[in-house]
């Protein structure tokens, strides 16, 4: 037995701690982010999913889902309690979570040790990706609830951009993988699918999602890239919120900018 | 070949607190040779492979047949355990080092006593002490005596622990072999009557909710106990607890 006087001293090998018996909050945290995962994020990715793959019918189509959804009631709280805060507290946890892991895939080259190895680096790319995809989309540039018929360019002009077209891609394919697994992950940990055999069924239906997710998403990339004509954008976007008419007639009103008429 | 030999390196280490530094050996090879038998060939004859003189390696050992779970160790990298380590079916040199996350007491004996302070807290055990004769307990039917077998063959070898990328000092995870043990002493009619205990244990800081689902413990686990079915259903009692807890208490 090693006394407590050497242990202090030796700090390389003190060991793990025994349980906290009954002690602590992790355990509302770990589950709380095992459930934010799914519920708002993991709803508001599929969403998110089915909406963008609108552009798949086309600019109108496109624009008019996202007028669909700046213009629902009680959007700024839905943004908030649906998707900023959920999302904040996944990821930064998320990120506490990843980094008291202890990844030892080489030494055990696991197919389940992979996956834990997986949904650690795919939740810090989502984390990064999604952190800039927010600012650019929902803050910088045009914006989309003051101008919903903007969608449509803002997405492809920034996907016109080599760099940021694989970082979208990168960005859809970890999404689509830390979802798909972690619907597995969820049922497994919270005592849904229990059997050895169930869980091999339910860690394919998540690994199927994952694939389903990303082809769906690669589509509405290929949508926006490849499949319409370059949009032009618009001067009339570059007007705030207050001072800008309504969308939908902001291209009838004469603007005082000369350029608006010009075009 | 009449002269083959066997060459394996140990990590070894004096004390709980010096430096751990690296021996060569090489031995003639035999038929049927494990790593214990190895470590008993150097005993007899402590020198290295230079031929310089040395102490016998340090090591916990007792059955000798996979079962009492003293043995466990790091062999080429793995957690398992050195007298079913057969030499013929390993890649040589044999790395042999000690469990890399529990603390060195010397060469490859461990302190693996967290597992014993982990038993205690979940309360893994049957209550029946008492101060007069309670009779004959339950029946346990052969369907339960079943699922609980394979669970009551875990030997404390701490494999389990050792290959789980979540137990480290950080989380201070229970490991999958206190769950396990959770779920067989909750599976038994009168063990059932701390289940509440062990469930709430089970929530505290290091409890279940660290569990990752890397499942390196079910493929490492010598006796193939279901440990991560006991996690998922351990997982599930837990959760139905908590959510009772929240609304009925």
């Amino acid at each position: 037995m090693v006394s407590t006087a050497q242990s202090a001293r030796n700090t390389a090998s003190k060991g793990v701690a025994p349980l906290r018996a009954g002690t602590g909050k992790s355990f509302l945290l770990r589950r709380l982010h095992s459930l934010t995962g799914i519920v708002p994020v993991g709803l508001f990715l599929l969403e998110h999913f089915i909406s963008n793959s609108e552009a798949i019918n086309g600019v109108a189509a496109y624009n008019s889902q996202v007028k669909l959804l700046t213009g629902l009631p009680f959007r700024l709280w839905l943004e908030i309690f649906g998707i900023f805060l959920p999302l904040a507290f996944h990821g930064i946890y998320g990120v506490y979570i990843w980094w008291r892991g202890e990844n030892n895939v080489i030494d055990y080259p696991w197919t389940g040790n992979w996956y834990y190895t997986v949904q650690r680096y795919t939740g810090l790319i989502v984390f990064a990706y999604v952190t800039y995809h927010i600012w650019y989309m929902r803050f910088a540039g045009v914006h989309l609830v003051d101008h919903y018929d903007a969608a449509f360019w803002k997405v492809q002009n920034e996907l016109s951009h080599p760099l940021a077209l694989g970082v979208y891609v990168v960005g859809v394919i970890a999404a689509s993988w830390h979802f798909g697994y972690g619907v597995f992950l969820f049922a497994a940990k919270w005592g849904i699918v229990t059997g050895d055999k169930a869980q091999k069924r339910a860690q394919l239906a998540g690994i199927a999602l994952s694939v389903l997710l990303v082809i769906i998403g690669l589509i509405s990339i290929y949508s926006f890239v490849a499949k319409f004509p370059k949009q032009q954008r618009n001067p009339a976007w570059d007007q705030p919120a207050e001072s800008a008419a309504p969308a939908e007639q902001s291209r009838a009103i004469p603007h005082s900018i000369p350029s608006s008429r010009a075009r | 070949m009449a002269n083959k030999s066997v060459l394996f390196k140990v990590k070894r280490q004096a004390t709980p607190t010096s430096e751990p530094y690296w021996e060569e050996f090489e031995l003639a090879w035999r038929p049927g040779l494990n790593v214990i038998s190895l470590f008993m060939d150097i005993a007899e004859n402590p020198v290295t492979r230079e031929g310089k003189p040395t102490t016998p390696i340090n090591y916990d050992s007792n059955c000798l047949e996979e079962v009492c779970g003293s043995c466990a160790m790091l062999i080429n990298g793995k957690a398992r355990m050195a007298c079913s380590a057969l030499v013929d079916n390993l890649e040589q040199p044999l790395t042999i080092e000690p469990f890399s996350k529990f603390p060195v007491i010397r060469d490859l004996q461990v302190d693996r006593s967290v597992l014993f302070e982990n038993l205690k807290a979940i309360k893994a055990w049957i209550p029946i002490d008492g101060t007069y004769a309670l009779g004959e307990g339950p029946r346990v039917l052969p369907q339960v005596q079943e699922q609980a077998y394979e669970l009551s063959t875990c030997m404390s070898c701490c494999c389990c622990m050792e290959a789980c990328p979540q137990f480290n000092e950080s989380t201070g995870f229970v490991g999958a072999a206190t769950i396990a043990q959770a779920r067989l002493f909750n599976m038994h009619p009168t063990g059932k009557v701390l289940k509440d205990e062990r469930l709430k244990a089970l929530m505290g800081d290091g409890g279940i909710q660290e569990c990752a689902y890397a499942q390196n413990c079910v493929e490492i686990c010598p006796k193939d106990i279901p440990l991560t079915k006991s996690i998922s259903d351990v997982g599930g009692d837990v959760m139905k607890k908590a959510i009772l807890d929240f609304f009925r208490t």
